[in-house]
């Protein structure tokens, strides 16, 4: 299948105003990348400058061993974290866009204290989580009378964590949906009013659909966020403690994500970076995995205007 | 466009300019005879400290003309240990660099330093032995301790007798202290808890007062470790205690592992009635609850039926990197002998509380009379030199201890949570071993 571009007559020039693009990719992802494939096939220790190639051992480690149940619980509670900051984030942000977006006195400001947590860079957000949630000087504890276990609990440290990525990033969501959703055109949303739509179904069978563009994007942009992002949140807050319940659960602390362990395990302790690098791996096949499903299932069924 | 392109050349210009002055500059100075320069990496950046740092480097630059030192904090001790690992391979490694005690087998691993004791020849007569013990790998003295402390127990005196017992009490062991919380608690004291941050550190302690190496080939010292005795009778006794700190809700902390802050801020908050931190804190703790409640201090207290066999040195020590001339190794000595000498041990300890490292030190404080005006500077004092040597209280080498610490502060929290001691300790070494295998297998 050839196909003729109305505009660019050679290749050539397409790809001379794609290279920067090119060269960046290049240089900051698929380099590193690269290497991080290689680093993961040896034994290799960021302070000894050890290189010794063992092949698989290290993915071998990461499913089997005494190694491996660790890792499974992170893996499970990566998918579990990023379903529920992705899931609640742009829920939330969509609610609270529809509304911020309504004719009301003073919606000005409410947008504008919406977006505010998104100035906030993650370590702070975190910083401003610890002041008020410390179990024991906490503001929050100290205000509701009770001593609330906000950071040893472990199913509460983790939620807590959650809500802070959420709240994190509910700026980014919110600044999205809001352009959205004033640049619906009027013409659909009249025409349901004139059919006599109420308006829940109004938002569900016409604002919604209209928005799924920016849902779409957005999705993509919070999984990648819930990924790796929400890293400075984790070591502020928890370091990713606090050990989860058994049987599974009690390998590693609940909050620890996989991008947080892969830190934890190259640059902490005694930083065994082929391993780290293993696990890096994992963490990659997993996002590749996930933007092609979102593009072949979803992608699809999104509307682009014009 | 033309404009731009102006500017830019303009500025370039200009940079170009600046350099070439900068060199310039640069080449006048080297006509003057120039001394050795010796450089100096540590962990300690708060202002107190790299000051106090900061004045000992002009007082030893002033006092003679043949070296020039010059210090520089560097974030973390790992932050410290990474960054001159990688100046190393660029062939300009600073000549000191300060390590911290659990990262010795690592950093003697990392094949950039050389034993100080291989330096000439020179007295450490005077540093104290249990101090020295920790810093002594294969017979030969491999760097100089510096701020050395070790834990103490921390009383609020003020809840101690509203609990029944005397002012000057001091719970010998894990028994006595739990029995005190709980006649607290009966007597309706507020806050009776026992508050220390979760931390690997207490474990090694703990297993060294009981005279148990942590791993084996005592504790790393006879040969390369290969195994972490997490299951030990020493480690079940310490596992015991937990479990029944969590069991009877005995115990408060943050939630968060190695919280120092947030456990002295329990402390100092009039929130619990015993507390166990470093003895470098005693002078932070006791100006901060000087307004609220009395202070006492007494010794870390230790399993029932144990025999007292002392801590281990906690801290940090400077170490020698071997790339460099005879002559710039001289320099680096001596500096670091200059830095740790009687006085400015004396000094130091003043300033932080972290042990004089020094015999002499020790004997010129007592004639200050300093022990009577601070007698809680006498409890951490008997406790390290009442320390019988031995590999258990020399501590452990071994290049996982890092990994260590967190796996323990996990298996810690489990216990504290209700977890099964035996099962939770035999899960961790499983882990601990493993790691160690695998760190082992690099050689």
């Amino acid at each position: 299948m050839k196909e003729t571009n109305a505009v660019f007559k050679s290749r050539g020039i397409s790809f001379l105003y794609l290279s920067p693009s090119i060269l960046i990719l290049l240089t900051f992802i698929f380099y590193p990348a690269w290497k991080a494939i290689i680093l993961s096939l040896y034994r290799s220790n960021l302070f000894l400058g050890t290189r010794k190639f063992i092949g698989a051992e290290n993915i071998q480690n990461l499913f089997w061993g005494p190694l491996a149940p660790g890792f499974r619980q992170v893996m499970v509670q990566t998918i579990i974290f990023s379903t529920l900051v992705v899931g609640i984030g742009i829920s939330v942000s969509l609610f609270l866009s529809v509304q911020a977006n309504k004719d009301i006195k003073g919606a000005r400001i409410y947008r504008m204290l919406l977006i505010w947590p998104f100035a906030l860079s993650p370590a702070i957000a975190a910083t401003i989580a610890l002041f008020m949630f410390n179990p024991e000087v906490g503001l929050v504890n100290a205000v509701l009378h009770m001593n609330i276990r906000w950071l040893d609990s472990p199913v509460l440290a983790f939620l807590l964590t959650v809500c802070i990525a959420v709240w994190k990033n509910l700026g980014y969501n919110i600044v999205f949906y809001l352009a959205a959703l004033q640049s619906i055109p009027r013409s659909p949303l009249e025409a349901a009013d004139i059919d006599g739509a109420s308006p829940v179904k109004k938002f569900w069978l016409v604002t919604f659909p209209l928005l799924g563009p920016t849902t779409f994007f957005l999705l993509f942009t919070n999984i990648t966020y819930s990924f790796f992002d929400t890293f400075g949140i984790i070591d502020m807050l928890t370091r990713g403690g606090p050990v989860g319940p058994g049987p599974f659960f009690d390998k590693e602390g609940l909050t620890t994500t996989l991008m947080y362990k892969v830190y934890l395990d190259g640059f902490g302790g005694s930083s065994n970076m082929g391993f780290a690098a293993a696990e890096g791996l994992v963490l990659m096949a997993f996002v590749v995995l996930v933007t092609f499903l979102q593009f072949r299932f979803l992608g699809k069924r999104i509307h682009y205007e014009g | 466009m033309k404009k731009t392109l102006t500017v830019l050349c303009a500025l370039l210009l200009t940079t170009v300019a600046l350099f070439a002055n900068g060199t310039a500059e640069q080449k006048s100075s080297l006509q003057v005879v120039k001394p050795i320069e010796i450089t100096f990496w540590h962990s300690l950046g708060d202002a107190a400290r790299s000051g106090w740092i900061q004045q000992r480097v002009d007082d030893f630059n002033a006092s003679q003309k043949k070296y020039h030192v010059t210090q520089e904090a560097k974030g973390s001790y790992r932050d410290t240990l990474q960054a001159a690992v990688l100046a190393d391979k660029q062939g300009n490694a600073p000549s000191l660099v300060h390590v911290f005690e659990v990262g010795s087998q690592l950093a003697f691993d990392t094949n950039i330093f050389m034993p100080v004791g291989n330096i000439g020849s020179f007295d450490t007569s005077d540093y104290i032995k249990p101090v020295l013990n920790y810093y002594t790998i294969n017979g030969t003295v491999n760097s100089i301790p510096f701020n050395s402390s070790s834990p103490v127990l921390y009383i609020n005196v003020d809840k101690l007798v509203a609990a029944g017992y005397s002012a000057d009490y001091v719970p010998e062991t894990f028994e006595d202290m739990i029995k005190v919380v709980e006649t607290a608690r009966e007597k309706k004291v507020a806050d009776a808890n026992i508050s220390f941050a979760l931390h690997g550190w207490y474990f090694e302690q703990w297993m060294a007062e009981q005279g148990a190496v942590l791993l084996n080939n005592d504790n790393g010292r006879a040969g390369r470790a290969t195994e972490v005795n997490l299951t030990s009778a020493a480690a079940v006794a310490i596992g015991n205690f937990l479990s029944t700190l969590g069991k009877k809700n005995l115990y408060s902390y943050t939630g968060r592992f190695e919280d120092w802050d947030g456990s002295d801020a329990i402390f100092t908050g009039n929130k619990a009635i015993f507390h166990i931190t470093s003895t470098a804190d005693l002078g932070n703790i006791s100006r901060a609850v000087e307004k609220s409640f009395t202070l006492g201090v007494g010794k870390l207290p230790i399993p029932t039926g144990a025999k007292r066999n002392g801590t281990v040195i906690g801290g940090g020590s400077i170490w020698v990197t071997k790339n460099h001339t005879e002559q710039e190794l001289k320099g680096a000595r001596d500096f670091a002998l200059f830095l740790t000498n009687t006085d400015n041990m004396v000094s130091w300890h003043k300033l932080t509380g972290y042990y004089p490292v020094r015999n002499s030190s020790v004997d010129k404080l007592t004639e200050e009379g300093w022990f009577l005006s601070d007698a809680k500077q006498l409890v951490a004092f008997n406790q390290l030199l009442t320390t019988i040597p031995n590999s258990a209280t020399a501590g452990a080498l071994g290049g996982t201890l890092l990994d260590n610490r967190t796996i323990m502060e996990q298996a810690m929290q489990k216990i504290l949570q209700g977890g099964d001691v035996q099962m939770v300790l035999s899960e961790a070494k499983a882990i601990a071993d493993a790691k160690l295998k695998e760190y082992n297998a690099n050689f």
